[in-house]
């Protein structure tokens, strides 16, 4: 986390507001910026694994196999009429 | 995007069959799709086929897998977007008797005139006619593997 804050202006839907001030108002966020921080970490960590398990099949798949596939469906995708 | 014609190909239109191999972690079918998007390939995701995926397989990975399919380049999620393609939905079920989820898939073939990627031709072929225009299959497999074999078959 970087030390420098970056300011910036947005626009929220209104029950999103309202629930960033709920958790500021009732000390489960320390203000309506750090809720931000938490959501977009929450989004950069959740997408980070997504993006882990998509290569992880790729390393575990086997490359010949794939190759056959693709080949398949190359030929087929050929012998279709044109639009 | 094609890198070795002059035509364009089509998108491909995923079906539920392809979605619920992505939400069981089917490595060879996950990599092919990332084969096609690294290629450029158009895939098309109708947004109720990853509905069904989702309730095919309910854990916190799959649905990670299936949201991990949006963020593929040349992926993009065919959204249910208003009370025309509502109704249009509930008339290719009626036609069909497609479940609601692969009938999501065949109207979004049929209006966009994109072959449907499967791993269930056999599926399709029932219901290719059954629309005003044929709708056009292509299927996932691996051509060295007899019927019944473990992974991509069918």
């Amino acid at each position: 986390m970087s030390a420098k804050k970056t300011r910036l202006t947005i626009t929220v839907d209104p029950h999103l507001s309202a629930y960033a001030e709920h958790l500021v108002e009732t000390g489960k966020a320390p203000s309506v910026s750090a809720v931000f921080n938490d959501a977009m970490e929450a989004r950069i960590q959740r997408e980070r694994r997504q993006r882990r398990l998509w290569k992880e099949a790729a390393e575990r798949s086997d490359p010949a196999k794939v190759a056959r596939m693709m080949a398949h469906v190359d030929a087929q995708a050929a012998a279709l009429p044109e639009r | 995007m094609s890198e070795d014609s002059g035509a364009t190909p089509p998108p491909y239109v995923l079906d539920l069959s392809v979605a619920v191999a992505v939400a069981r972690f089917d490595a060879s079918v996950m990599t092919l799709i990332q084969g096609y998007d690294a290629r450029g390939q158009l895939l098309v995701v109708p947004v109720l086929a990853l509905t069904g995926a989702s309730l095919d397989v309910r854990t916190e990975d799959a649905d990670d897998l299936l949201e991990g399919l949006e963020r593929l380049g040349n992926a993009e999620v065919a959204l249910l977007r208003d009370a025309e393609q509502a109704v249009r939905l509930a008339a290719v079920i009626a036609r069909t008797a497609l479940d609601t989820w692969d009938a999501h898939v065949a109207a979004v073939a049929d209006a966009s005139v994109c072959p449907i990627l499967t791993l269930d031709a056999g599926k399709w072929r029932q219901h290719s006619e059954d629309l005003d225009e044929p709708l056009h299959i292509i299927e996932i497999a691996d051509p060295d593997e007899t019927p019944g074999d473990a992974g991509v078959a069918d």
